[in-house]
């Protein structure tokens, strides 16, 4: 696929966050795993290490965790903008859980699609729109060919 | 193994296995792919499509929901010490109140049993509410010393209009964890709330901290904005006469500073005002008058301090003056 046929955005962040103060932007996960399946062995190994540093360390975040029959065990993260994400974790570790949950937390919520540049203004340019006296001295009334060089 | 087949045979010659196979004549199984599952799956399909999207559900009465921890970890998410009593009380909506009391009269409920003791957020809504707008005009008015009255009222409407509000409402998941009668919440409603929280949050750790809050939600919401989106003004020459007459400064006089391509489709004018031949502003425009009202918006951003190259406001340093006004307010309630 090339690059314009990739929906794409500019950088951005939710309500100017950072301007004021930083706000995490994931407000809850479930973490979603069987009982006794054999994918959610890490999940379950997970609950038992991991599960409570995380919750202590990001006191803003809403951990569930609902054990129920399923085949694979998920990770199911919603942001305060309102969109939700689903994370596998079938016959994931528990530290790669703790890595996946980690990067979940320092998202914005928004698209994860390519970003155009590492950088964005809203007004983009300086020195205003193009107009034909940019660059003219201001004495000149009229545009006129400018002087050739001598050589 | 031969002799347990011949004792199965027995058994079946006693009849015994009429009795295990009609327990469960019903549910036969077969091995192969289930014919019957492409017709069902195309059926709910179409009748998907016929339906259309189900009604959208409020996320408390989603799986996973604790509206304690909810609440609590939207007070540590602000980093805010909210006291936990009046966060909850500012969720908690007239028309809630209203809804739930008219749900338990339907039920026939016993009025000593299911008596609803609940208080509304009314007193915490207009506490906030007042204090927004006094914070929100002490600010304008200090960081913007020569804007007018009209101006300062304009630009504090725009930050505490529902549309703004309610995005940032809706931004900070105030929106789900609001009580309403009605979902989705109406905008009044979030607008109410979010008001209300502002007010648990000046009851429960004073204005100095209500005011950080204002400033780090709403007055950022005013980054990009031109003064003149904000506030409509007609006649932005007889201002800028009015403006200047009022400073005792010498009347603007307007001259056509450039022109370009005055008979084709793409006319350009460029029109600078004068005052006491010093150029005050100069602006372009698609016609002489186009570009003499740009130049006079031109100077009266310039005369108001409100101009696009303006040095940002600091937003990670203390509020001087709004620690002043929270003492005089905690003063003088």
């Amino acid at each position: 696929m090339t690059a314009r046929g990739t929906s794409s955005r500019f950088l951005r962040s939710v309500l100017q966050n950072g301007v004021g103060r930083y706000v995490c932007q994931l407000k809850r996960v479930s973490l979603i795993f069987s009982k006794n399946g054999q994918g959610s062995l890490g999940a379950r190994e997970f609950i038992e290490d991991g599960v409570v540093d995380f919750a202590r360390k990001n006191p803003g975040v809403v951990v569930y965790v609902s054990p129920q029959p399923v085949q694979v065990a998920k990770i199911v993260a919603e942001y305060l903008n309102g969109s939700v994400r689903e994370e596998t974790v079938n016959k994931k570790t528990t530290q790669e859980i703790g890595e996946i949950l980690g990067q979940l937390a320092n998202q914005s919520g928004l698209d994860i699609i390519r970003i155009r540049k590492p950088f964005h203004t809203d007004s983009p340019s300086i020195q205003g729109q193009w107009h034909p006296f940019v660059n003219r001295p201001s004495t000149l009334g009229m545009i006129r060919p400018q002087d050739r060089q001598p050589e | 193994m031969a002799s347990g087949y011949l004792v199965s045979r027995g058994a079946n010659a006693l009849g015994i296995h009429v009795q295990r196979f009609s327990r469960n004549i019903l549910y036969t199984q077969i091995r192969k792919k289930p014919r019957w599952m492409r017709a069902y799956t195309l059926l709910m399909e179409r009748k998907k499509k016929l339906e259309g999207p189900p009604p959208p559900r409020p996320r408390s009465h989603q799986p996973n929901w604790d509206y304690h921890a909810e609440i609590q970890a939207l007070s540590s998410r602000l980093q805010e010490n909210f006291s936990l009593e009046l966060l909850k009380l500012a969720f908690v909506n007239p028309c809630y109140v209203r809804a739930e009391e008219e749900r338990r009269r339907l039920l026939e409920l016993d009025n000593q049993t299911a008596a609803l003791n609940l208080k509304d957020n009314a007193q915490l809504h207009v506490q906030g509410l007042n204090f927004t707008m006094a914070f929100l005009t002490d600010w304008c008015r200090s960081n913007f010393t020569s804007l007018p009255d009209q101006a300062v009222a304009a630009v504090v409407g725009h930050l505490s209009c529902p549309e703004v509000v309610c995005h940032v409402a809706r931004n900070l998941a105030i929106e789900e964890l609001t009580l309403s009668g009605q979902f989705p919440v109406p905008e009044s409603i979030l607008h109410d709330t979010f008001f209300a929280v502002i007010g648990a949050l000046q009851e429960s750790s004073g204005p100095e901290r209500a005011a950080f809050f204002l400033r780090d939600f709403l007055i950022t919401q005013l980054i990009g904005k031109d003064l003149f989106e904000l506030w409509p003004v007609v006649n932005p020459m007889g201002l800028l006469v009015e403006e200047m007459s009022s400073r005792n400064l010498p009347l603007p006089e307007p001259r056509l500073t450039r022109s370009a391509g005055a008979s084709t489709v793409l006319p350009l004018y460029f029109v600078g005002l004068y005052s006491d031949k010093k150029l005050l502003a100069e602006a372009p425009g698609e016609t002489i008058l186009a570009a003499e009202e740009e130049a006079a918006r031109v100077a009266l951003r310039k005369l108001y301090g409100y101009t696009e190259n303006r040095r940002p406001w600091d937003f990670s340093a203390l509020l001087e003056q709004s620690s002043l006004f929270a003492l005089r307010t905690s003063k003088n309630p």
